[in-house]
């Protein structure tokens, strides 16, 4: 089905490259507009619900490079785990959803924003300057297997370590979370 | 033999001393003080006579100062001039002490009286010697001050207050002259001794001007025309000082000190000349003022001006003796006469002669002293005054001075005029006010009868009878013409002559024709009357020249110093406040100013940077964030 | 085919939103999101370099995997101190939680 709907597509002049590059610049374009959305939006929620679409945006942007197990990895914790545990805090706090700005707010706006658009320009420049190596995509492709295998292997400490600093969130966790004994 | 000359004047500075210390404790006693210093000094004096007619001489005492190569003695003359000077003077002082004792019995200040009269003692005798220019002055000064001190001893009363300045003013005016004639003759001929006046004979004008400068302190000092006017005012202190100072002895020392120069003024002849018309004009000026006068004192004062000047015409035209022989009797006679007038005075409580009258029949012995001291001067032979005139008459004739003869004639008519006059009117005819006179006690009429004796017989030392004794005394130790002149009769008779005229004439005024003479003939020359009553108005001359010019001149410097310096110094103090206000402004606005404005910075930008500071983490996070973004923007643009 | 800057680009750009988030937001949840902005920002940029690099190198996936493990630990951290602090303060606005301030 999918190759009778590329060569459907292939009718209309539109190549294999064409679909994938103009897809790619269009779901980047979203993932950076909900971004936007996240740090602008006042109501707290819309700001969750906008992360969970830009991470969902990104784990897309992951497929483009061949980096499938992550893509997966990154929609079930981040999106699955992650943003729940967002939304949850968001409804446990927020009596107060819209607020105001306050009088200092202007100045903060204006120059965190000169703060990031320079950083932007910045890494633009360095990264417009720089010349990147052209590199065939089919050679670099990274197999699962390849990547359990260093997993284990090549980083296995890294890996124990991570287990070590996830329980240690889990007991912090349980022992902020606790209510006051009266 | 010792020298003892030197001590003459140390006993009645002594005497000074211990009356000014312990005045008040002595009172009455200070005059026993006073008068035994002068008796010493006497008996000094009279020693000091002998040991000289013994061939002893001038001495040097110490050296005072030394400069250079030289050095300046103090020493001690002792020739017949001082010898006798020194005799007379301190005769004459103790005799009027003496009379003081009376005179002044009331007197508040009494002791104070006579330690003035040692003060003027030493100084007096001191002057006399002096070997020395500078010595000179130094007591001349002396006797200056303390006839200063003495007429204005009663200085309550401004008349006297008044007189004691004019004196001191006015011989200072001489005393200037004389200070810088010695200047000159220190200046050209490097010498202030006595003894070394008798080598300067060569005719150099300097040394007539200088001269003519020390004549000037002679001048003042003895009451010379123009600087007379002094001595009649000085009347108003009392009258034993008017005997002592201003009969006897200090006026006296004037014509001392152109005796002592005499050599150095013959020498220059025009000098001598000076002194000889000075003399004279001052005489006949005197006497003339003195026939007029109402008091008795000033009548007395002028006919001692009179009088002086006689002595500076006799030494004037050149006779030396003659003009000190007259010098001596003077001082004995008008003491003589000045006691007596006090006497009178102390009696009747009076000056005024128009008011006297009859007082023979109740003061004899005053009375017959003062006959005695007029005929003395008056020249009736054989008392003092005619021989000591007569020399001097005698000297101006025979040196061919016809203009100063007929001057000294005219004056001796008219001294015996005008002593007789005034005889007559205080001791003879009625009482023409209400007076009660009685005699003085002893202690006042003794002095006047020893006085008396002396003013009889001590003209005899220098006349035929003793063969010129005294002049031959006075020319002791130097070269003189050889032998004693002639009696010279002609001049003798002259005199004589004219002094029994002018007795004569004022017998007719003021005993015969008493009540219509005198004030017929004060109708008739009224403006010559009023001329000569009037002193010749020289006292407002003066006062028009130089008195009132003076005291503008010191009224101005008043004003300028009250309007300029003054107001210099109050401008400067409003300067200063105007410019402390200013500088206060300044310090206020712009000095404070200037701190306050950078406290206000400071705190405009604190203000400023305090916003930073807003307690929150996302305001710092930035801050560093944007400190990053600065330095890599940094970096970037300075890679590219 | 998508050269790799684009890539590089897209997270800078994220890295940029969520700067300027962190700085920006006042509810404390609305910070700790762009946090996650960020850290999705550096996994694409790992990932990217993962792909783009000479060898087929494993090292930068298995990093953003790492990355994405820390970041949940935080995130967990993070939200239970917010709500912690609800608990006593009722606000969750950082301008609001003064309590320590003078």
């Amino acid at each position: 089905m999918m190759n009778g709907l590329i060569q459907l597509l292939n009718n209309y002049g539109l190549s294999y490259d064409i679909i994938i590059k103009a897809s790619f610049y269009l779901i980047a374009g979203l993932t950076v507009l909900f971004a936007l959305f996240v740090v602008l939006s006042r109501n707290i929620f819309h700001a969750a619900v906008y992360l969970a679409m830009g991470l969902l945006g990104i784990a897309s942007v992951y497929l483009y490079l061949d980096a499938e197990f992550l893509a997966v990895v990154q929609v079930l914790i981040y999106v699955g785990a992650i943003m729940t545990l967002f939304i949850f805090t968001v409804m446990l706090t927020s009596d107060i959803i819209d607020t105001g700005p306050i009088s200092g707010m202007f100045s903060r706006i204006s120059v965190s924003a000169l703060a990031s658009l320079a950083i932007f320009f910045i890494l633009t420049k360095v990264i417009t300057m720089t010349a990147w190596k052209a590199v065939l995509p089919a050679e670099a492709a990274v197999s699962l297997s390849q990547l359990g295998k260093s997993l284990m292997l090549q980083y296995a400490l890294p890996f124990e370590v991570i287990s070590l600093i996830s329980l240690a969130a889990l007991i912090g966790a349980i022992v902020i979370g606790k209510a006051e004994k009266k | 033999m010792v020298n003892l000359a030197h001590l003459i004047p140390v006993f009645p500075v002594i005497a000074f001393v211990t009356n000014i210390l312990f005045g008040r404790k002595l009172r009455k006693s200070s005059a026993l003080v006073s008068v035994s210093a002068s008796v010493i000094s006497l008996c000094l004096s009279i020693y000091t006579l002998i040991w000289f007619l013994k061939g002893q001489g001038s001495y040097t005492l110490f050296k005072w100062l030394i400069f250079g190569g030289t050095s300046l003695n103090i020493g001690v003359i002792v020739d017949p001039l001082t010898c006798m000077m020194l005799v007379v003077v301190s005769a004459i002082g103790t005799l009027i002490q003496v009379y003081s004792i009376g005179y002044m019995k009331d007197d508040v200040r009494f002791s104070r009286f006579f330690a003035y009269m040692s003060l003027f003692m030493s100084s007096m005798l001191g002057l006399l010697l002096a070997d020395n220019f500078v010595t000179l002055y130094i007591f001349w000064e002396g006797v200056g001050l303390c006839s200063y001190l003495l007429i204005s001893f009663w200085f309550e009363r401004p008349a006297a207050a008044r007189a004691g300045m004019k004196a001191f003013i006015t011989t200072r005016i001489g005393d200037t002259g004389l200070l810088i004639g010695i200047f000159i003759l220190v200046f050209s001929a490097h010498t202030i001794y006595f003894s070394d006046l008798a080598n300067l004979t060569d005719a150099r004008p300097l040394f007539t001007v200088a001269a003519l400068l020390i004549f000037c302190g002679a001048v003042g000092k003895s009451a010379q025309f123009p600087l007379h006017v002094w001595l009649p005012d000085a009347m108003e202190g009392p009258t034993p000082v008017s005997a002592l100072i201003h009969a006897a002895t200090m006026v006296a020392a004037g014509v001392y000190l152109v005796a002592r120069c005499f050599t150095f003024f013959s020498a220059h002849g025009p000098a001598l000349i000076w002194v000889a018309y000075i003399g004279g004009i001052t005489a006949v000026l005197a006497a003339s003022i003195a026939v007029v006068n109402n008091d008795i004192k000033r009548v007395l004062a002028y006919s001692t001006i009179s009088q002086l000047g006689f002595m500076m015409m006799g030494l004037g035209v050149g006779g030396y003796s003659a003009g000190t022989f007259h010098l001596m009797t003077h001082a004995f006679f008008k003491a003589l006469l000045f006691l007596c007038a006090g006497s009178v005075i102390h009696s009747i409580h009076t000056q005024d002669i128009q008011k006297m009258g009859g007082i023979f029949q109740k003061m004899k012995a005053t009375g017959t002293t003062f006959v005695i001291a007029s005929l003395a001067i008056s020249g009736i032979p054989p008392f003092s005054g005619f021989w000591s005139k007569d020399e001097i008459l005698s000297e101006i004739l025979h040196n061919g001075h016809p203009v100063l003869f007929t001057i000294a004639t005219v004056t001796s008519f008219l001294t015996a005029f005008y002593m007789f006059r005034l005889i007559f009117l205080v001791l003879f005819g009625r009482p023409r006010s209400e007076i009660h006179p009685h005699e003085s006690p002893g202690v006042m009429t003794v002095p006047l009868g020893i006085l008396a004796v002396f003013a009889i017989f001590i003209g005899l030392v220098g006349s035929p009878f003793m063969n010129y004794a005294f002049q031959d005394f006075l020319h002791l130790g130097q070269a003189h013409e050889a032998g004693s002149p002639a009696p010279d009769y002609l001049v003798m008779g002259l005199s004589t002559f004219l002094a029994s005229f002018g007795i004569a004439i004022a017998y007719l005024l003021y005993v015969l024709n008493i009540n219509i003479l005198p004030q017929r003939i004060r109708q008739h020359f009224a403006w010559l009357y009023n001329l000569v009553y009037n002193k010749y108005y020289i006292d407002e001359l003066y006062n028009f020249l130089f008195i009132q010019p003076t005291l503008r001149l010191s009224r101005l410097a008043f004003k300028f110093d009250l309007g300029v310096i003054d107001g210099t110094v109050d401008n400067i103090a409003r300067a200063t406040v105007i410019l402390s206000k200013i500088a206060s402004w300044i310090d206020r606005y712009i000095v404070d100013g200037a701190v306050n404005m950078t406290a206000k910075v400071v705190g405009l930008f604190s203000l400023t940077l305090r916003r930073i500071q807003t307690g929150y983490i996302q305001t710092y996070l930035l801050i560093a964030f944007f400190s990053l973004v600065i330095i890599l923007f940094v970096k970037l643009i300075g890679g590219l | 085919m998508i050269p790799q800057s684009h890539f590089l680009l897209l997270g800078a750009a994220l890295f940029s939103i969520g700067i300027f988030g962190v700085f920006t937001r006042r509810n404390a949840i609305g910070i700790l999101m762009s946090i996650e902005l960020i850290l999705n920002a550096a996994n694409i940029n790992l990932i990217t370099f993962s792909k783009f690099s000479a060898d087929p190198d494993a090292s930068g996936q298995i990093f953003a995997l790492f990355v994405i493990a820390i970041a949940a630990a935080s995130a967990v951290v993070g939200l239970c101190l917010v709500i912690s602090i609800y608990r006593t303060s009722k606000t969750i606005l950082v301008n609001k939680i003064n309590l320590m301030k003078w």
